[in-house]
This record gives structure tokens, sequence and C-alpha cells, in this order.
């Protein structure tokens, strides 16, 4: 209740200062950012860009003149690095320099700005502006800028190319089967990926930049028709809130929009992988590209998603239901099998048979302390070892694992710190919580979680603690779906792709809290059947 | 104003009621001791009765769409007597609240954690629940779509499993009971499952589909009520006249189930699927109570008044029961003929008063 007031009572602090601040900057911002504009004079243009961009070694500012009667100056500006020599020398300073030159007098009059982009320039994309700051953002992103004298605009050509990974497969979703192209940090990249993959009219790339200072590129992809409206209206609204100075990866924007910022489970879905993207975009979700990163964000997400595979649907139905299955239970392992254990042991040993109880006391004769404590350590233990193992230099990670294996698992036990049940216990949970990648860290802290409740409580605390956890899950919305649908609340038709996969041909509607906008993916009586004898007989 | 800003379904509100009934086999476990082996027949009773009785609830609830039962007492009997009456509806809740606070601090301490103190367990559940409350309506609704599955196949489970060894000439005699016997476990099963449906009256009005509230909860209760029979039929058949001095015959039933020493200690299963019962029965209660203190005291949410109630429940609670004798003992011979006028004779009269004062018709005009 304190909680709750004291909670309350620093919000609305915060959003008074917030006023306060708004009001404070809003005037400010308007003196600074009246936007300085170009005038006719060449030289006075180059110095007001040099005069922002200037001073930096990688600005190239080439001058020269063309058209021979006349002798107009010009000046190309341009990062190097991040444009196309190629294109920049063949595409636009040949035709102005010397094509230019080889056209008779009856030519058209080049110092008009528009004559040039129509009619000299080879290069597809070229937009013109007279605002300062437009153009220098331009240039920063890779275009290159044309200032001709007697102009009071600038041509902005598109020359962006930069060295960049290519596209190989993600090292976080591997897969059996199925496609091995993954995301890369370029967004255009990217976007052709999700393109190439969906092939349709209604495929909507919208991008806005975000980060005053970073100005990153972030794209929204949906399919017009497919996803719900209000979705979109919603993520552009909270993408457009977000006022911070910089965007360096989407995990950044995941939580900036995010629905429960104090949940330990996270409420925006991301992929690696372009097919798993486009699946979702295909189902009535949309996607958030960000530049620099191949972490593709998808919205909204359900808890089942965690748990579903691309290669999932590119196998066979039986195999992949009993997989999923399996990891569902795995998941339950990794966060339950610990505390279990320590309920056990601690308070109801009438519930383990008797033979394994014995052997149990045995291994157990000796240690220590109570299990809680050895519970606790462990988990720390292999916690250590597996934050070890990500960050070590791959030479030193052999050495890792032989300590880790080695010395802290046999010698532990072996010297009596530890029973040899519990090794097996966490090892089995730490195989356990590799299954389900999405929910590791989730699990991670509920594992803590609920073996402090078992150590206390018993399987009463164990059952309070699942309560606890369901209660939240069920209050959960991401982007106002329901985080457990299609579990609670229940949606009959939506279970054929939770804990198994229906076969393709039966799955006829898309999920209905996702894609209620166009329910029906394919037509009905796609199971695939051998002619019938009496087709086969009239032929 | 509305005080609950969520909606359930119609499917919702029937696996709630379903939750609810079926949660009621650990406690009927008090009529074995009274109508003997024929308690199967004293539930059939009670539950076509209590159908009935059910019928004039959710004719009470049809009559006010989207009103609570507090609103509807004011609307019926007028601002202040409205209010005496609906201060007895409140008592209701907040005793129903804490006899189930106790019961779980009891089951837990009995069965799970011998050595524990009562309070320990009683304030962890009831801070769960609260923590439910909070959430609303809506999410203790979604919960139940979950529970009341497992809870029913883990008791058509066991039947099948414990068909071995059932013997059905544990029925016989049938009616052997004397009939003040008989009437008296039937008020006792009436007052602790059916009848308890009264607290819905704070939850009906929030469904988002008012004219299906009949429907789901009939068939809530139908087939929370078969699941009790299968359970109540098990457990006498299994047990025969032991059923009658066990604490709790179905755990007890339970356990003798041992196939082939590979599924055998199920009772486990049953002592969770009870806990989440209990959990939604108590969670049911504690909203219904904290609904109505926020609407008496007109309140503009419900949120302050849950932890005061929650502790006034466990409180009250352990004032009340010093034993699980004294326990068994008023919730035998006490509570069913105390809470009688609340779930029968109130609502009935209520009715009645509608009825003669036209009242929706007034309503509407308004």
């Amino acid at each position: 209740m304190l909680h709750y007031l004291i909670k309350k009572s620093k919000f609305l602090m915060l959003l008074s200062q917030n006023a306060l601040e708004r009001n404070k900057q809003e005037p400010s911002q308007d003196d600074q950012n009246t936007p300085a504009n170009l005038s006719q004079s060449l030289k006075t243009n180059l110095d007001l860009i040099k005069g922002v961009i200037g001073n930096n070694y990688d600005v190239v500012i080439r001058e020269f003149s063309f058209d021979r009667q006349r002798q107009v100056s010009a000046s190309l500006i341009y990062l190097s690095g991040m444009t196309d020599p190629t294109i920049i020398n063949e595409s636009i300073l040949k035709p102005l320099m010397f094509e230019s030159r080889l056209s008779s007098d009856s030519a058209p009059k080049l110092d008009d700005i528009e004559m040039i982009r129509t009619t000299m320039l080879s290069v597809g994309e070229v937009s013109k502006s007279a605002n300062i700051d437009e153009i220098v953002d331009s240039c920063l992103s890779g275009s290159t800028i044309l200032l001709v004298n007697n102009c009071h605009e600038a041509l902005m050509i598109m020359t962006a190319d930069w060295k960049s990974r290519s596209v190989d497969e993600p090292k976080t979703e591997s897969v059996v089967r199925g496609p091995r192209e993954g995301f890369t940090e370029n967004l255009l990249t990217n976007t052709t990926l999700l393109r190439r993959k969906i092939k349709n009219s209604d495929l909507t790339i919208e991008s806005i930049k975000i980060g005053q200072r970073t100005k990153t590129s972030v794209n929204i992809a949906y399919i017009k028709g497919l996803a719900n409206p209000l979705l979109i209206e919603e993520i552009k609204r909270r993408l457009n809130d977000i006022k911070t100075d910089s965007i360096l990866e989407s995990g950044y924007i995941e939580q900036f929009i995010e629905d429960a910022p104090f949940s330990i489970f996270s409420t925006v879905a991301n992929t690696e992988k372009p097919d798993s993207a486009a699946a979702k975009i295909l189902e009535g979700r949309a996607a958030i590209l960000t530049d620099g990163s191949p972490f593709t964000l998808t919205i909204p997400m359900l808890l089942i998603e965690s748990f579903q595979c691309s290669d999932d649907y590119y196998s066979r139905p039986y195999f992949v239901s009993f997989i999923r299955m399996i990891r569902y239970l795995a998941y339950a392992i990794s966060i339950l099998a610990p505390a279990t254990y320590v309920a056990l042991t601690t308070f109801h040993q009438e519930l383990i048979p008797t033979a394994l109880l014995f052997s149990m006391a045995a291994a157990q004769e000796g240690v220590p302390f109570p299990a809680l404590v050895e519970a606790m350590g462990m988990g720390v233990v292999f916690e250590i070892l597996r934050e070890a193992g990500v960050r070590l230099p791959r030479p030193v990670g052999q050495a890792v694992s032989i300590v880790g294996a080695l010395v802290i698992g046999q010698s532990a036990v072996t010297a009596g710190l530890i029973g040899a049940p519990m090794v097996i216990v966490v090892a089995l949970t730490a195989v356990a919580s590799f299954v389900v990648p999405a929910q590791t860290d989730s699990g991670g802290i509920l594992r803590i979680f609920f073996v402090v409740l078992a150590g206390f409580l018993g399987g009463f605390g164990i059952m309070i603690g699942l309560i606890g956890l369901l209660i939240h899950l069920a209050s959960l919305r991401s982007f106002g779906t329901p985080y457990l649908s299609p579990l609670a609340p229940l949606s009959v038709s939506d279970l054929k792709d939770s804990f198994i996969r229906a076969p393709l041909w039966a799955m006829i509607t898309r999920p209905r809290t996702i894609g209620w906008h166009d329910l029906k993916r394919q037509e009905f009586r796609l199971k695939p059947s051998p002619p019938l004898e009496e087709d086969t007989q009239s032929k | 104003m509305r005080l609950e800003r969520g909606e359930i379904s119609s499917s919702q509100l029937m696996f709630l009621i379903s939750c609810f009934i079926q949660g009621g086999l650990y406690p009927s476990s008090l009529a074995y001791s009274i109508s003997k082996h024929d308690t199967w027949l004293a539930l059939i009773a009670a539950f076509i009765i209590g159908v009935f009785i059910v019928l004039i609830y959710i004719a009470l609830a049809n009559k006010f769409p989207g009103k609570n039962i507090i609103e509807i007492n004011d609307l019926i009997y007028g601002p202040y007597f409205g209010k005496l009456v609906s201060l007895q509806y409140i008592y209701f809740f907040i005793i129903s609240l804490s006899g189930y606070f106790w019961f779980i601090g009891d089951f837990v301490l009995t069965f799970i954690m011998p050595e524990t103190p009562i309070i320990v367990i009683m304030t962890m559940f009831a801070f769960i629940c609260a923590w439910a409350v909070r959430k609303g309506i809506e999410v203790i609704a979604r919960l139940c779509v979950i529970f009341v599955f497992l809870p029913g196949i883990i008791i058509l489970l066991t039947f099948a499993l414990l068909l071995k060894n059932m013997e059905f000439t544990n029925f016989l005699p049938v009616f052997e009971v004397p009939l003040e016997d008989f009437i008296q476990s039937t008020n006792i099963i009436m007052h602790i499952s059916v009848c308890e449906v009264l607290a819905f009256l704070m939850v009906i009005p929030y469904m988002n589909k008012p004219k299906q509230a009949r429907r789901s909860v009939l068939l809530g209760i139908i087939g929370g009520g078969l699941i009790l029979l299968t359970g109540t039929i098990r457990n006498i058949a299994a047990l025969g006249p032991l059923s009658e001095i066990v604490t709790s015959p179905s755990l007890l039933a339970v356990s003798l189930i041992n196939i082939g020493k590979i599924i055998s200690r199920l009772e486990v299963l049953v002592s969770m699927a009870q806990i989440l019962l209990l959990f939604i029965i108590t969670s049911v209660f504690y909203y219904a109570a904290v609904l109505s203190v926020a609407q008496i005291t007109k309140l503009q949410s419900y949120l302050p008044v849950v932890i005061p109630i929650g502790i006034i429940g466990i409180f009250l609670s352990l004032i009340s029961y010093d034993s699980r004798m004294q326990f068994s003992y008023s919730t035998m011979y006490i509570t069913p003929l105390l809470s009688m006028h609340i779930y029968i004779a109130i609502p009935l009269i209520s009715l009645i008063v509608a009825k003669l004062r036209k009242l929706p018709q007034r309503n509407e005009r308004n």
C-alpha cells in the first residue's frame, strides 16, 4: 500500500517536472532550429556547409566547373568511405565535366539546377533542397551534395555504399531445415531480404528516424489490409514518442515501446531470420527493422511464440508436435527442477519412492549445507560458468569447461561439499534452459525465485509461485493482445499451433487475436490425396 | 462510474463457475459423516434444489443488467434500507472469505506442511489472492480456463485408475440414513457449493453479453456438478465406511492407487488441484467482498480496499476458529443455517419486491 502511494507520488512529480522541462525547451528549440537556407552564392553556401561539417577528415569537397561557354563553378561534397566512388566519377563528374562540353551550343543552360537533375545526372535517386539541415543530414547518410553557383538549391544524389557484413547464417537461431540466410547490420539489405520473401504490393515498409544525435533509420514493415491499422498507429505513436539521443540497436527500441517494462517477460519478440519475420508479418504482425542491427522486432508477441521455431513449419507435423511438447517440458524443468528437488528433500520426503530415498540419503550423507543453500550455490556457479563461456575468447573456453565440469562438478562431490543428486539436477536444468532460447533470461530469474519459495514453503510455496506466475502472465498484454492467448482467453481454433503443430493444410485461419483483420489464410480442402479411382479410369 | 473496467465472456463465466463448483469437493467431505454412503444422493438433491435457487439469482441479475447486487439493493429497497440489506451480503462475503482462508491454512497444515504456523500459509495465500483481485475479474476468469481442465482431468483419471478398488456394494442399502440427516447433509452441500454462486452477483454485471448469463451459469453448474458427483462416487465406492471417518476422503482414496509401482502417489496431483480451485473460490469471494465494500462506500476504485479486506479476512478467521474440530462443527451445524436467509430468503424477497414495484420499467424511464 505504502509502496503504491510512493510510486504514485513519484510518478506525479515526474509528470510535473516533464511538463516544466517541455515548456522550457520548446521555445529555445524553435529559436535554434529556424532553417538556414542556401543563398545564391556558391562561396557562401560552401562556407555554410563547411561551418557545419567542414573540419572532418573524411569530408571531401571537390570544386570544379563545367559548361565551356559560361564556366559555371560547382562543388561536390561527400564523405569518403560512405559513398561509392565509381558512381561519383562515372555518373556525376563525367557527365557534368565532359559530356556538357561535347554537346553543341544549342545545349540547355546548365546553371538551372532542375535542368542538371533531369538531363545530366545518370543516378537513380536525386532530390533537391535548400534547407541546410536536410542537406547535411543526407550527406551524413551517404549522399553526395552538388552545389552550383547562382543556385539557391542543392542536389542530394544518393551514392551511399559502405562495407558491410555479407548475408550469412545467424548464430542465435540455427535451423536443421530451412533457409540459412539471416539479417545483417545493413537496413537496406534487410528490407530487401523481406521483400524477396513477400512479393506483394501490400507489403508496406515505412521509415522514420529516431534518436536526436544518431538519427537512426527505423523501418516498420507490415502488410496493408492484414495488420490491424490500430496496431500500426499505436506502433508509430510509441516510436515517435521516443525522444532519446541515440538508438544503437533494436534492443533500445524494444525497451522504449514495450507494454510491461517491469515484467521479467519481454512483450516484444525478436528474430534474426527473414523467413520467420516474414511468417510473422503474414500472420498480421508488424516488424520493426533498425539500421545497424540484425535483430528485427516483431509485435505483438505471444508467450507461445517463444516455443515456436521456424523449422517447425518446414518439417512434417508429428515429430514437430512431439518436439513442441518437449520444449514446454524443458522450460518447466528449467524453472522448476531445482525447486522441486529442494521441496522434496526438505519437506516432503514421504513423496520420494523408498528405494530412491535411501540412495539419495546415502548421497546426501555428510553434505554440510541445507538443500536450499546447495541449490542456490550451484545455480550461481552455473550462471557464472555460462557468462564466462559467452564472454571468454575461444581458446580460453576449453579451460573454463574443464574447470567447470571437472573441478566444480566432480571434485565438489568427492570432497563432500555438494550431494551428487544436486549436481545432476543442476546439470539437467542447465541443459534444459537452452532449449527455449527466447525465455532463457526469464527462466534464470524464475528459477531462483522458485528455489527460494520451495526452500521456505515447500510444495505449497511452489504452488503459490506458479499461481502468481500465471496471474502475472494472464494480466500481461502486448500491444493490446493478451500475452497468454490462445490459452487464456481460450481460442480453441488457435490451439492448432500451440502445444501441437497441425498440418499446414489444416491451418486455415490466422491466429484470432492477431490476424483478426483478415482471418482466412487459405482455402479449405487443401489436404493432399491420391486421385479417386473413377477419375483415373475415365482417363 | 464502473468500478471494474474489464469484461468477461460467457464461456469464461462458465469455466469460472465450473471451477467454483468443483472446488467444493474437499469441503463437502464434511457431509460424509452425516449422510454416510448416501452423500452422493444428497449431492444430487442439493444440486437440483440449488439450481432453482441459482435461477432466482440470475433472474435478479437479469432484471437489472449491468448492475451489481449492491446497486440492485439500493434500487429495490431505497438508499437507506438497501444499504442495510447490502451489509448482509458484505457480511456473507467476508465471512466466507475468512472461512476459506482458514480452510486453505488448515488443508496445507494437515497434508503438506505440518510444522508451519498457519498465519504464514494464510498470509501467503491471501497475498496471491489479493494480487489476482487487484488485476481484476478479467484475469481471474482467464486463469480459470487454465485451471478448470486440470482438476477435472485428475478426477476422471483417478476415477478410472481406482475402478479396481471400487466396490459398488458400498452404496447399498440406498436411503438408509434418517430423513432429517439427509436434509441436513443436503443443506450443507448446498451451502458449500451451489449457493455460493451468490458471490457471482458481483461478477455477472461485468459480462460482455449479459443475456447469456443464465446459459453459462447453468452449464457451469452442471459441468462442475458432474465432476463433483464423480469425485463423491469415487470416494464412497473406493473407501466405503472409511470415508465417513477420515479428514480427506479424496486424498485417501487417491493414495490407494498403485499400478505396478509406476503410477502411485497421485495425491500430490489432487492436492495441487485442490489448491488451485481453492485459490479461484477465495479470489472470487475476495473480489466480491472488495467490490461490494467499494460500491457501498462509493469509492472511485476498489484498489485501496484490497489489502485492508485481506487483513480483516485473515484476522477474522484467526479469531473465529481455534481448531479443525471447531471449524468442522461450525461448518456442519451453524453456518449453513445462519446464512440460509442470505442465500435463499433475501434474494427471493428482493425478486418479489422488484416484481411488485415493477422496478426495471421505471429504471428504463429514468
